[in-house]
């Protein structure tokens, strides 16, 4: 019997662990009808550091249209924002609901995010069978537009597409990363991921790019969540002597503590390399004086770089008096897309109210838009035709842009 | 070999931090039966605490000398302190009232305390991971193939002490002894003039300041923490004292150097997403083949 009431506990945690806690504002302002632009984003926890920015960005999209006669003065744009952290950590549960969220409001014509790509795979389903149109700054996981997978989430309504994203997808920055680390060096790798959408699609990508172009691969491990120790994992890492470490995953899923603990197992010397995931302020903060010799993606050009982006860079920093984040400007580049849409729909339909439908319409039909990221198309499957990337280092407690690829897809 | 001998050393250290929160959890369990799953997050409470101390004291790095005797003397009792009175008041204001109600009562409250105690250390240090200073240097000592950090001896060394202080406290003082009546017969210890209240209070007290001292450790240990760490260590260590044998503390202390084990060794030889499989399926054949635990004692069926 006492065995029964551990086992129920243990149930009863588990389940009671997964509940959701969502915060909801929204910007209303006085003049004639709103339209809503719903943003899912992971705004607090671990994924705070680099969800808040690119909230940030979409925001300024949004503010800066009702300043330049969104509408003609008959519509005002508003933003509802929610979350989709629960308990710290981007939960796809959370997102899925944020996302019911937006379909039952009428108002909202169009939605931004959402971050991480294993809530992407909860929310496009849904999102496609309401013809919701949805771009995402920052998902990259291949299976969200190309292949079976995209299928399956299309399922619903396999003719309709409502899922876009501005940023480059994981089989162009795992190979990105693959060239980059044959640059570098090294001739062998160990590839750890996190056992997600994201992290794993990223690791596999890599592991296949870098083994095409004649690199070894010794070993690919898988680590669990709310893992805090990672000693073991990396011992036995450093008996194969790898050249280099590749994690495929986020610093809130255990990059930074992986990279922290490589000094504690006497690996202070081989350099770490991941994607985008890792490419947080957070992930210093977590790895300490370890951060250095770290090299990571960014699935986005380099704002800070690009001329096409001054302006913005300069508008952002004096809005939210802080420097801009890895995904700021493509929150920002997805939102003029989404804001664009309508407005041709006002535009077209003489002022009246648009509908999902000619919204989506109008975000397929995006061809060479000019955002602060570059001009932007999108193909049939919803990426972009033409996406940036750009690859940093953390050096002397610094993060430096060592490189900006641009990708074919 | 020489891994596998590294692999045993890292086992322990990590076996030691879940002895350390488990000794905790299986004193509470012994004497009012109640599997408290606000410990874990008492754990982290005591991390948050020492780094406030910390902060207070103006230490950001090493320390050497006996400065670093003082200064972690002085961590280690406040947060022990503050832990211990929260745990004491978690006792006063929710669990004393439903000691005689329904189990699933207590339990419950339980997993919300849980909750609160998250929520506010979420509330005063913000929800992402907060780095901890490296107060303590360390060295490195080689001994043959294995490395062996400072840190990871003070971890094991700690929980071995710790479970020695407690088991004489319980089998050689009065007060143990009055614990120990009361986890056996409530109402009979009362009638000998035992005070329940103080007694289950005191558990509490030196309970959760065992966690609070764990969550030094486990700060220095690991150099960062956030409000959500003791969720999973907190499920651990419970995994531990179940394993050992619940309401035992050598057992509690064996299960969490067992886990340890387990998780490093099944890491190094099949795979590190296999760990928790591993633990977990060592857990199942152990109750079924002992089902009060490796150290338990079968008692008569309370529930």
């Amino acid at each position: 019997m006492r065995l029964r009431v551990i086992a129920l506990l243990c149930a009863a945690v588990v389940s009671a662990c997964s509940s959701t806690t969502t915060t909801s504002s929204s910007s209303t302002s006085s003049s004639g009808q709103t339209i809503k632009i719903g943003v899912d984003l992971p705004v607090s926890g671990a994924d705070a550091s680099i969800g808040i920015p690119t909230q940030n960005g979409a925001v300024m999209a949004i503010d800066e249209a009702n300043k330049n006669g969104f509408g003609g003065g008959k519509f005002t744009l508003a933003a509802s924002l929610l979350d989709d952290a629960v308990q710290g950590k981007h939960d796809p549960a959370a997102g899925a609901q944020n996302v019911k969220t937006f379909i039952s409001d009428n108002s909202v014509l169009g939605m931004i995010g959402p971050f991480n790509s294993n809530v992407a795979v909860a929310e496009i389903p849904l999102t496609n069978d309401a013809g919701l149109v949805q771009i995402s700054p920052s998902n990259t996981n291949d299976g969200l537009t190309i292949g079976a997978a995209a299928k399956t989430l299309r399922s619903s309504k396999p003719d309709q597409n409502a899922y876009f994203r501005v940023c480059t997808r994981d089989s162009s920055q795992g190979l990105a990363l693959a060239q980059f680390t044959k640059k570098l060096g090294p001739t062998s790798a160990f590839i750890i991921d996190d056992n997600e959408t994201y992290g794993k699609g990223l690791a596999d990508s890599y592991e296949a790019a870098y083994t095409k172009l004649g690199g070894k691969v010794l070993g690919h491990e898988h680590i669990t969540a709310n893992q805090q120790d990672f000693k073991a994992l990396l011992t036995k890492i450093k008996s194969f002597s790898p050249g280099i470490v590749f994690f495929g995953g986020n610093t809130s899923t255990g990059g930074g503590l992986l990279r922290r603990q490589m000094g504690d197992v006497g690996m202070s010397a081989v350099p770490f390399i991941g994607g985008d995931g890792i490419s947080d302020p957070e992930f210093e903060t977590t790895a300490g004086p370890m951060a250095n010799g770290t090299y990571f993606s960014v699935a986005a050009p380099d704002a800070t770089r690009l001329g096409s982006a001054k302006t913005f860079v300069a508008d952002y920093k004096e809005r939210f008096k802080s420097d801009v984040g890895g995904y700021s400007a493509n929150a920002y580049a997805a939102t003029k897309i989404i804001i664009a849409a309508i407005q041709k729909a006002i535009d077209e339909d003489g002022g009246k109210m648009p509908t999902r439908e000619q919204v989506l319409k109008n975000v397929a039909g995006t061809k060479n838009f000019a955002t602060p990221i570059g001009e932007i198309t999108f193909d049939a499957n919803g990426d972009t035709t033409s996406p940036v990337l750009t690859l940093q280092k953390v050096s002397g407690g610094k993060v430096i842009t060592v490189d900006v690829i641009t990708v074919k897809n | 070999m020489d891994v596998f001998l590294q692999q045993l050393v890292n086992g322990l250290s990590l076996g030691g931090i879940y002895a350390l929160i488990a000794l905790g959890y299986t004193m509470v369990y012994g004497i009012i039966e109640l599997i408290n799953f606000a410990h874990g997050d008492i754990y982290t409470l005591g991390t948050f605490f020492s780094l406030a101390v910390l902060t207070l004291l103006g230490v950001s790095g090493e320390v050497h000398g006996p400065a670093l005797i003082g200064i972690v003397a002085l961590t280690i009792a406040i947060a022990m302190l503050l832990c211990g009175i929260t745990g004491v008041l978690i006792e006063r204001l929710a669990y004393r009232r439903l000691r005689n109600a329904p189990r699933l009562a207590p339990l419950i409250t339980a997993i919300g305390m849980s909750f609160i105690l998250e929520n506010i250390m979420q509330y005063w240090k913000g929800p992402s991971p907060i780095p901890f200073p490296q107060v303590i240097p360390n060295p490195t000592l080689h001994v043959g193939p294995v490395d062996i950090a400072a840190k990871q001896i003070l971890v094991v060394v700690l929980a071995i002490a710790m479970m020695i202080t407690l088991q004489l406290f319980i089998y050689r003082t009065k007060l143990g002894k009055a614990m120990r009546a009361t986890a056996q017969d409530r109402d009979a210890a009362q009638l000998m003039g035992i005070n329940i209240n103080t007694t289950i209070a005191l558990t509490f007290l030196i309970g959760s300041a065992l966690a609070g001292a764990a969550g030094f450790v486990s700060g220095v240990y690991y150099g960062s923490t956030w409000f959500f760490n003791g969720f999973s260590a907190g499920l651990k260590a419970f995994t531990a004292a179940v394993l050992g044998g619940i309401g035992n503390l050598a057992g509690a202390m064996l299960g969490g150097f067992l886990i340890g084990l387990i998780e490093s060794l099944t890491t190094q030889f099949i795979s590190d997403q296999w760990a928790n499989v591993v633990v977990f399926s060592v857990l199942v054949l152990v109750l079924i083949f002992r089902p009060a635990g490796l150290l338990g004692e079968s008692l008569p069926n309370k529930v």
